[in-house]
């Protein structure tokens, strides 16, 4: 472990990085491998999958799961779990919408929704650090919250139908690529960065590495756990940003079906659920492994039946494939 | 949390006066029943619970709801159910989150003898004194009937799926197909599954314009997958047909803005009202109607008018109306 030095004020002092091949990137490789495998594989059955319009199409695709996932990542490396990203979502978006509607303003809205999914992993945070509560159970418990609340609000109704310019954020284009693939790679950036070249991002390592130790080297290990659960909400706040301005409408059960993709996203991605190891661009590599599957179903036209099943077995060859190559790496 | 409850109780008293055949003493009114639906997030079952609150309303009866606060959960109905036997109503509407699996919990309710009315998914077993519902083949042969008839009979097509093997999306699925062995004309692409879900059927459409560069119509087996395949052709700047299957207040919306082709009604506002009412007057002694199949009544931009209104402002119909409905 690198030496960690106290810091008094929140510096964003630059730590020298991480050896070069080190165990992670590595890692990372054997995804980016796998990840060209399917492509490869795609390409070969079928003609529509190699087409510029295809591989954005794709990349669009994995940006909602990747928001999600990414926030998701810093929680998974500090050994913790966020159940609670899809609800959130969820929640954010029919908030978001609703200031849309009301005051006209779509950078209310904006603000609305991060607020909104902030505040939500505050509130995680607290329960994690403040009351000692395993963040497993925690954030379960605000999944339920989060449902209970949303249901009420929207009372079985859907909120749809967004001003044009807002629209934008989810299904715009500038200079030829869609606006959600900008988020993504600026978003992968911040994270990249922020986790491998920041004092906090080593720290959150070092958390997940071994708390005790982290504590004993004198970080602030509750203000860093409540750190990683509001980034974890204010990315699914993102997200539900996104999602708003693709489909045009809120309902309360849009967050059944992005939290456990999520979760495998990073999990395929090489994070590992004991803590201290993995990185944003695994996750991001993971959510574009799973979407390349689906989208490759899609294409294939492989029937109705076969693709959960597909997608399930997708997902244990490539925790077990990473637990394998883990194995010899050490 | 498990329960809404609504004790509305009625403000304006319409006693109704029962028919002749009394001998069990007085008529008593203020019955409780007890509403079971599948969820709190498709509005579909919102619309059935207002369409019982207001029959209830009307006839001075109250209601109870129980709705599984996980979506469709079978284990969460079943001890909601036994709950209810604990709590005694008057009597239950009851919708089962899975039409097989519900069973032995229809079979409870009637060793507690309670009376019940199945409304919405038909139970594969237990008594029931009447059942209420919509046929969910014919509205999706229907609405696929009216989409190809637009579309002059030929060109090519998509469908999206909702959840696999859930009886609703058999059926309609199952409508689809045969409404296109009608039109030899039209091409089938694909089938592909979104799983009623609004960002997948999105992204299944996405994809599916990234393989075929010609889509004429789109087949959804439900409202929500039907916009969310519209946005995709909005974002790709192409144009299809697209039909769904419920009938909501959103797609309603979308067909009188001309985005949306058609949508087949499955009217659950009267499967609320007129299941409650049978209910009611099945507990009153008063002459009911056993089987209720609603006619497939196909929203179209030339009827949508009567539908583009604010759900509470919704009437039932009268006793004399609901027994006329789709007597098979």
């Amino acid at each position: 472990m690198t030496d960690v030095s106290k810091p008094t004020t929140p510096k964003q002092t630059f730590m020298p990085p991480r050896a070069f091949l080190s165990e992670d990137v590595i890692q990372v490789f054997y995804r980016l491998l796998a990840a060209l495998l399917i492509c490869v594989a795609l390409s070969l059955l079928s003609d529509s999958f190699l087409s510029v319009n295809n591989i954005l199409n794709v990349l669009r695709q994995a940006s909602l799961m990747f928001f999600i996932a990414a926030g998701l990542t810093l929680v998974v490396l500090t050994a913790g779990l966020d159940l609670s990203v899809g609800a959130n979502v969820a929640l954010s978006a029919c908030l978001a919408g609703t200031v849309i509607h009301v005051t006209k303003s779509p950078a209310l809205g904006v603000l609305t929704g991060l607020a909104a999914g902030g505040a939500i992993g505050l509130l995680n945070g607290v329960m994690v650090t403040a009351l000692r509560i395993p963040s497993f159970i925690a954030t379960y418990g605000m999944l339920w919250v989060l449902h209970g609340v949303t249901y009420w609000y929207m009372a079985g109704d859907t909120i749809h139908g967004f001003p044009p310019g807002f629209r934008q954020i989810g299904s715009g284009y500038w200079l030829g690529l869609p606006i959600p693939v900008y988020l993504l790679l600026i978003f992968l950036a911040i994270g990249t960065i922020f986790a491998q070249r920041t004092t906090w991002g080593q720290e959150i390592y070092a958390i997940g590495a071994n708390p005790v130790a982290a504590r004993l080297s004198g970080i602030p290990v509750s203000r860093r756990l409540i750190l990683v659960y509001v980034m974890s909400g204010l990315m699914a706040g993102l997200a539900s940003i996104v999602f708003l301005a693709r489909l045009n409408s809120a309902e309360a059960d849009i967050g059944e079906s992005l939290t456990l993709p999520a979760i495998a996203a990073v999990l395929i991605g090489g994070t590992s659920l004991f803590g201290g190891i993995g990185t944003v661009f695994g996750t991001f590599v993971g959510a574009l492994i799973l979407t390349l599957v689906l989208n490759g179903m899609n294409l294939l036209q492989v029937s109705a039946s076969w693709q959960p099943l597909v997608t399930g077995v997708i997902v244990i060859l490539a925790v077990w494939l990473d637990m394998k190559t883990r194995r010899r790496t050490q | 949390m498990t329960k809404s409850t609504n004790m509305k109780l009625a403000g304006g008293a319409v006693t109704l006066l029962a028919s002749a055949a009394f001998a069990t003493g007085a008529f008593a009114d203020g019955e409780t029943i007890a509403v079971f639906t599948k969820n709190q997030t498709n509005p579909y079952f919102q619309t059935v619970r207002v369409g019982a609150d207001a029959a209830a309303k009307s006839l001075n009866a109250k209601t109870l709801h129980y709705i599984p606060t996980k979506p469709d959960s079978i284990p969460e109905q079943l001890s909601q159910i036994e709950d209810v036997i604990v709590k005694k109503p008057s009597s239950i509407v009851f919708i089962p989150v899975d039409y097989k699996a519900m069973v032995p919990g229809v079979e409870q309710i009637n060793s507690a003898k309670i009376p019940v009315v199945n409304v919405t998914d038909r139970s594969e077993g237990g008594k029931f004194v009447a059942f209420v519902g919509a046929d969910d083949y014919s509205l999706g042969l229907e609405t696929a009937r009216y989409l190809l008839k637009t579309l002059g009979g030929k060109g090519n097509i998509v469908i999206i799926e909702g959840v696999k093997g859930s009886l609703t999306n058999v059926d309609r699925v199952r409508g689809f197909y045969d409404a296109l062995k009608e039109n030899p004309g039209a091409k089938l692409l694909a089938a592909q599954p979104a799983n009623y879900q609004r960002l997948q059927a999105l992204q299944v459409m996405e994809n599916l314009m990234q393989s075929n560069s010609q889509i004429d119509g789109v087949l959804a087996a439900n409202d929500a997958m039907a916009i969310g395949a519209i946005e995709a052709l909005d974002g790709a700047n192409r144009k299809a047909q697209v039909i769904g299957v419920n009938g909501t207040k959103e797609a309603v919306d979308a067909i009188k803005a001309g985005k949306l082709l058609a949508s087949g009604d499955y009217n659950g506002f009267v499967q609320g009202c007129v299941g409650t009412m049978i209910a009611i007057r099945a507990l009153r002694n008063e002459p009911v109607v056993t089987e209720i199949v609603l006619k497939p009544t196909v929203i179209t931009k030339d009827n949508y008018q009567p539908y583009d209104v604010a759900l509470d402002a919704r009437k039932c119909p009268s006793w004399d109306e609901a027994a006329k409905l789709g007597v098979k």
